[in-house]
Order: structure tokens, then C-alpha cells, then sequence
């Protein structure tokens, strides 16, 4: 594993402005700033634990470590949003929300944006990978058709 | 001397404690899973042995913190009965009544504090209680992380028909029938909201908000409300009007906590949790089930209220439907044609008031009282409530007799 100690956590704060960043979850936002997607790995069971707990909730063990997973997956479920809540928004095509279900176990699932991607080729079960997108300053993970 | 029968009926079986620090650099939710096992270890009972939770917070669906839904997941706990948050001394009070009542035997309370920013100034000064006091009990929602997009949104429901419809290799019309039921039943109901029948072509029609979900598969918001009196059967027999009884309930709810991404596959979600803790507590079965009414916010609500509750297997609601469909009214008939679903209309036509309208309508039938719209058999009524992801309820009311 990389250390993961780049930015302290006033800079992690500052770096993503307009989210809920906790002790159990303040790692995973550190690495996203630098392209990395990290997620936390029972170092006693090898189970992998997302949505960030503080424990692990397969074996209770407290002995967890953030790692950067493969990036690989594929698209378990979608939903194409041609209508956001907002009266004003408007949208040119519809946006796709994706869980991407990452390799690293069975229900483990990222929802994400689908990028590079014409919308119509996005089928369910269809392998991606990790790619990063900026948007207002912020840089985001998103995943796009795996190569090949 | 007021009543009292839960004297003596329930006990404290174990305790568990943190520490206490100014600044222990944890979240509510760590503080609150290290008090959670050290009050199991204490009374000598694992998480296999916990149906039912009681979590931080002063909002019923407190995401994120220490809310019910994310100890249940944290703490990896399979199947509860019965979730809600209580703070300060509800909390307590409130895992005694459900324990109490039988819709859980061994109820696990989390209480989890933290020295919130408006209580110290030093506190607020600390960017992670800043940051956490901005959010309050939403966990996270209103950021602009994607991933954080599906906390108690209605996009997933979407997302799973679209799965339901590419695993079990079935279109739309299992939805599309439950629409047109409801729609039915709305065009008689003179307190419905909309009053227009539609048919299965005006359901495929309509315009695609979160495809593959449409217009038609989505409630009615409007303004409205509903309320209940509930006391005791004994009382309720000496009041003007026919007793409804509760005869069984039971919430559902699953270790995938508020994620909703995370879902459990379809026939392990909460839906099915709810209807297992309701059939185990029952004396009556689906067949003997008058009156259905399977939650309608979403049409795929309904259709996996269907399906959990075992009127067909998983995947067979639109063949199952088709085969209960009566072409005169263009209602479903199930049990053989004798029960009725969501008469009154529902969410998608009566309009939306978080089911509680569907509550309200079988009470009425129950009673006997519904002029035109009465069921011929009204003596029970099934009412599953709620969300496939989160504390779903599952209701079996009886109509009951006045002395
Ligand atoms: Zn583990």
C-alpha cells in the first residue's frame, strides 16, 4: 500500500469543500485528490468494506487498512435520469448513474458516472474501469468501457 | 392507577461504555459500534442474537451517525424486526415498548454523543465537527459526490427495475398492470387526486423520468395528511365505532444499511426480511388475506411487496398478474379472485401521503364503511409499507368486534 499522507486534513477539507468528510472516511476523499481510489480492506479477513465503517462488519476487526483497488468492474445496475430534481436544471442527454460492481468482491458496488461512453452502447454486466473526470475544481472518479 | 401491563416484562441484560474525551477523533458511528459490542459481550450475546436496533438520532431515518440503518450495517447484523432512533431518554423507552410488544426479542439501543460546535468553542474550530454540524442527520446527502448521489434517493429504485427486468428476462407489464389497478381503483374513489382510468398503452406512453421509470410508475405528490387513535383492544370495544385489530407486525431490516447501491439481491431485500418477520408472527396466512395493499410509490415497490409476501415467485408478477386480471374492472383478483388490491387508489391515484392512505382505506374497509367502494370480503388486510432498502413495514389488521 502507498502512503497516503500527501495532503493533511485541513487541505482534504479545502479540497472537497461541499462534502461530509468524517474519520472513517477522510482517507478515501485524501487519496481521491491525488487520482486514487481507495477503499478499506479487513487486514484479518480480507473482507472489503464500502460504504466506509468503521469496523469490519464481516469479522469485527478493527485492523483495517485503506488500499487502491484494481479499478476494474462491471455495471450492475443503471438508471439513465432524463429529469433532475431541480426545475431549472436542464439536461442535453440523459445523465447515467451506474453502481459499478468492483472485482474486488461479490455486492461491492461504486455508483459512479459512465464516461467515453455513448449512452445507447451501456449495457448491464459490461466490464469498465477506473478513469477520473474534474469538475468545479474537484477531481471525481467516473469509469468508462474497459479496453479491449 | 393507569395500566401497566409490561410490569416486570423487561429487563436490561447488558451495558457497554466508550471512553469519554474532548477530542477523540472518532466518527458517531465508531464510538457508537464499540459501545454496541461491548454491551453484547457483556450480556453474553453475539449479533446473530439482535433483531432489533434502536440507533442515535432525534430523525426516524437518520442516515449516516449512528442512525439505526448504518449500525445495523456496520456491525454486520443479518436481519432485524424492528429499527428507529430515539435520543436523549426516548430511546430507551422506545426499544422496552418493541421488545415489549414481540416485534423483536433482544433490541440492541446505540446512543452516541459527540461535543457538537455549538457547545464549545474550541469545538468549532475543528473542521471534522464543522463539517459534521453542516450535514446534521442526512449523512452526507446534498454534497456533489456521485457516490453519495443514491443516500435515500429514488434513482435506485429505477436502477433495480432495470435489473429486475434483465435477470428474470421480463418487460415492463407486471408494473404497468399494478399502475392501471391502482388507476382503477382511483376512478372510483371520489377522494382521489386523479380519477382517470388509464390502460396498459397510456402506461408504456408516458414520459421516461428515470429510465426504465416512467410518470406512471411514480406516485402523486400532493398535500395531505392522515392520522390514527390507537389504544387497547379491551378499550376499543366500548367506542362508537367497529374495532380494527393489529394482529401481527413486524419492520424488515437488511446489514446493506443506507447505500442503497449496496443492495442485497432482490428476494433478500427488506421487503422479504419484513413479510418473514410478519409471517412468523401470524396466525393467519397469504390465503386468508382479504385486502392487499402493497406500497405504491414507485410501482417496483409493489411489485416486490407482491412477490415477497409469496403470492408468485420472484421474477413471475407479470405472468402472475395477467393470470389474476379481471377484464371487466381492470383490477387484479388474487386468492382466487376474492382479494381486492389497494382499493382506494393508492399513491398513484388517491396521491402520495408515504402510504399512510393505504393504512387509512383498509381500516375503512374493515369497518364495513366504504358506501359503493366496500369489498364484499373485508375481515383482513395485508399493508407493507416502505422501502426495499430500509425498515419496511408489513401490517396485519383484523376487523374486530364491538361488545
Ligand atoms: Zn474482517
Amino acid at each position: 500500500m502507498r502512503p497516503v499522507a500527501a495532503l493533511n486534513d485541513h487541505e482534504v477539507f479545502d479540497r472537497y469543500p461541499d462534502e461530509l468528510i468524517d474519520h472513517d472516511n477522510i482517507d478515501h476523499y485524501r487519496a481521491m485528490a491525488e487520482r486514487r481510489l481507495v477503499i478499506r480492506h479487513c487486514q484479518d479477513c480480507g473482507y472489503w468494506i464500502y460504504p466506509h465503517r468503521p469496523i469490519c462488519p464481516e469479522c469485527l476487526s478493527e485492523n483495517l487498512r485503506f488500499e487502491e483497488v484494481s479499478g476494474r468492474g462491471t455495471i450492475f445496475m443503471e438508471t439513465r435520469l432524463h429529469q433532475l430534481r431541480d426545475p431549472d436544471a436542464s439536461i442535453v442527454e440523459p445523465i447515467v448513474a451506474a453502481a459499478v460492481e468492483l472485482e474486488e468482491r461479490t455486492g461491492l458496488r461504486y455508483l459512479s458516472r459512465i464516461v467515453n461512453c455513448r449512452i445507447e452502447d451501456i449495457v448491464l454486466d459490461m466490464p469498465v474501469s477506473l478513469t477520473w473526470i474534474e469538475e468545479d475544481g474537484c477531481i471525481w472518479p467516473a469509469f468508462e468501457p474497459a479496453a479491449g | 392507577m393507569a395500566r401497566n401491563p409490561l410490569k416486570d416484562q423487561v429487563a436490561v441484560v447488558g451495558v457497554g461504555s466508550t471512553a469519554y474525551g474532548r477530542d477523540q477523533q472518532r466518527s458517531l458511528l465508531s464510538l457508537g459500534v464499540e459501545a454496541a459490542l461491548k454491551a453484547m459481550a457483556d450480556a453474553g450475546i453475539d449479533r446473530r442474537g439482535i433483531d432489533g436496533i434502536c440507533g442515535s438520532g432525534m430523525s426516524p431515518l437518520a442516515v449516516g451517525n449512528a442512525g439505526f440503518l448504518s449500525v445495523q450495517g456496520a456491525l454486520g447484523i443479518e436481519k432485524v424486526t424492528w429499527g428507529k432512533n430515539g435520543w436523549l431518554g426516548s430511546a430507551f423507552v422506545f426499544a422496552v415498548e418493541a421488545v415489549f410488544s414481540g416485534l423483536c426479542d433482544t433490541c440492541l439501543v446505540v446512543q452516541s454523543y459527540r461535543r457538537e460546535v455549538n457547545m464549545s468553542r474550541s469545538a468549532a474550530r475543528d473542521p471534522f465537527r464543522l463539517r459534521a454540524s453542516r450535514f446534521g442527520e442526512t449523512g452526507g446527502m446534498g454534497g456533489r459526490d456521485f457516490a453519495r448521489r443514491w443516500l435515500h434517493s429514488g434513482e435506485p429504485y429505477a436502477a433495480w427495475m432495470k435489473r429486475y427486468m434483465h435477470d428474470y428476462g421480463v418487460g415492463k407489464d407486471a408494473f404497468g398492470l399494478m399502475a392501471v389497478n391502482n388507476r382503477s381503483h382511483g376512478a372510483r374513489n371520489p377522494d382521489a387526486v386523479i380519477q382517470r382510468a388509464i390502460t396498459l398503452d397510456d402506461y408504456h406512453a408516458s414520459r421516461m423520468v428515470w429510465e426504465p421509470m416512467q410518470m406512471l410508475d411514480m406516485d402523486i405528490p400532493v398535500d395531505g395528511a392522515e392520522a390514527f387513535v390507537i389504544t387497547t383492544a379491551e378499550r376499543a370495544r366500548d367506542l362508537r365505532q367497529k374495532p380494527v385489530t393489529v394482529h401481527a407486525m413486524s419492520l424488515g431490516g437488511t446489514r446493506v444499511g443506507e447505500f442503497y447501491e449496496n443492495t442485497l439481491p432482490w428476494t433478500e431485500n427488506a421487503f422479504w426480511v419484513a413479510m418473514e418477520g410478519l409471517w412468523a408472527r401470524s396466525d393467519l396466512t397469504r390465503t386468508d388475506v382479504d385486502l392487499f395493499y402493497p406500497y405504491d410509490g414507485y410501482t417496483i415497490d409493489a411489485v416486490a411487496v407482491v412477490e415477497a409476501a409469496g403470492f408468485c415467485k420472484p421474477g413471475e408478477a407479470g405472468d402472475y398478474f395477467r393470470d389474476c386480471w379481471d377484464r371487466r374492472e381492470n383490477i387484479l383478483r388474487l386468492n382466487g379472485g376474492r382479494t381486492l388490491v389497494t382499493t382506494g387508489g393508492g399513491g398513484l391515484a388517491h396521491g402520495r401521503s408515504g402510504g399512510s392512505n393505504l393504512y387509512a382505506e383498509a381500516v375503512r374497509q374493515l369497518r364495513g364503511s366504504q358506501g359503493e367502494r366496500q369489498a364484499r370480503h373485508a375481515d383482513s388486510a395485508l399493508i407493507t409499507i416502505g422501502s426495499m432498502y430500509h425498515d419496511p413495514s408489513a401490517v396485519l389488521l383484523r376487523a374486530g368486534e364491538r361488545r
